[in-house]
């Protein structure tokens, strides 16, 4: 079928309701805002890269005047992704939203001011460094993410509507949406602890370096592909069930098995990727803007591995009937 | 390098002006839906009776 082309995540716009449309439509705004301002700040940040290798003793000057001007331009940008693009992370931090990911916007709005305010500070004193681009690339990614958990959630709300043999299942996804949760509120307290470690440590031994590392930390313990991992692999295996004839040879016990199995994978795969990444950003290996790049590769990795379900689903399926009758099947 | 004075702020102008058109683009709801445009060809409805009436 054609319209198979497209990501299945992302229900179809004539099944969704004004509301919904709307919130899909604000996301990607705000993602497409921040996207563009981050390759114009990091085009600004470029001098600041190269600084060390100059060494023209008059070339120096006009070069920190330029960079000033630069930092001056990215603050200018900067400004309206930290208020507009990143409205719903603040609303979700200071609790203005009553939904789940409250507890997951916290570590990311003090990461963000954490790194804003100097770098703010930074530029009207020309003394410092700033990081707007890693801030702007951190607002980017993580919308990012969050537009393909909006996409995953819509499916699911029109899979709820009616559908009576999408009933059981709901239970079954509930079930596996409380442990990624629980399994989240962990993961933040263990981050933010390891963070405020960290940074303490780093205080004592060189204060220079103890932002940008607990700026890192923090970015890192934004459990995006943790929140991703349920309601992803659960939107493919509904477009799955949808999609297909019930005489098609998909039961929904294999369809079952292989849900939870990718689902496993997706909490335990972005949780060892976290565990991994983390003492590298602790010894201060990980810049700000490497930790934002982690964290997009991490949610990625859980939507490409939920889309696998569709054709993992059919393969078992089909080897389940060609030899026993599936025990739980649609055509029963 | 004083033209750093000129470029920097035509540079910002750039990215309002892309951000303007970005939102316009996204709220007048041509993201809405990025594949039916391109097989609407596809499901046109070809019987001799429809191929007479747009004659």
């Amino acid at each position: 079928m054609l319209t198979n082309m497209s990501l299945p995540i992302f229900p179809a716009t004539k099944l969704l309701t004004p509301d919904q449309i709307i919130a899909r439509r604000r996301t990607l705004v705000r993602l497409g805002l921040a996207w563009l301002v981050m390759m114009q700040v990091m085009m600004f940040a470029l001098p600041s890269y190269v600084r060390h290798e100059v060494s023209v003793e008059d070339g120096i000057e006009v070069f920190q005047w330029a960079l000033k001007l630069m930092n001056w331009a990215s603050l200018v940008l900067t400004i309206p992704v930290m208020i507009y693009c990143a409205l719903p992370i603040w609303r979700g931090a200071f609790g203005a939203t009553k939904t789940h990911r409250m507890s997951m916007d916290t570590p990311v709005a003090i990461s963000m001011l954490a790194a804003f305010i100097p770098s703010a500070w930074a530029t009207w004193t020309g003394d410092g460094e700033v990081y707007f681009d890693s801030i702007s690339m951190f607002v980017a990614f993580l919308l990012t993410a969050r537009y393909l958990q909006i996409g995953a959630q819509q499916s699911l709300s029109i899979a709820q509507r009616g559908k009576s043999d999408v009933e059981q299942f709901d239970h079954f996804f509930k079930a596996l949406t409380d442990r990624a949760d629980k399994l989240a509120v962990v993961f933040i307290f263990i981050q933010l602890s390891l963070a405020a470690i960290a940074t303490l440590a780093w205080w004592y031994v060189d204060a220079d370096r103890a932002l940008p590392i607990m700026v890192s930390l923090l970015v890192m313990s934004c459990p995006c592909a943790l929140s991703l991992a349920a309601p992803c692999a659960f939107a493919v295996a509904q477009s799955t069930l949808v999609t297909r004839s019930p005489e098609s040879g998909l039961d929904l016990a294999s369809l079952r098995a292989v849900t939870a199995r990718v689902t496993t994978q997706n909490l335990y795969g972005s949780l060892a990727w976290h565990l991994f990444t983390v003492p590298f950003a602790a010894v201060g290996w990980v810049t700000p803007w490497m930790a934002a790049l982690a964290m997009l590769l991490s949610s990625l990795a859980v939507v490409i591995n939920s889309l696998r379900i569709s054709r993992l689903s059919t393969a078992r399926g089909e080897r389940v009937t060609g030899v026993t009758k599936p025990v739980f099947s649609l055509n029963r | 390098m004083e033209i750093l004075y000129l470029l920097l702020p035509m540079s910002l102008a750039f990215v309002a002006a892309i951000g303007a058109v970005l939102w316009w683009a996204v709220f007048s709801g041509q993201y809405d839906d990025t594949e039916s445009a391109a097989v609407s060809i596809l499901h046109d409805d070809d019987s001799a009776q429809a191929v007479d009436r747009d004659k």
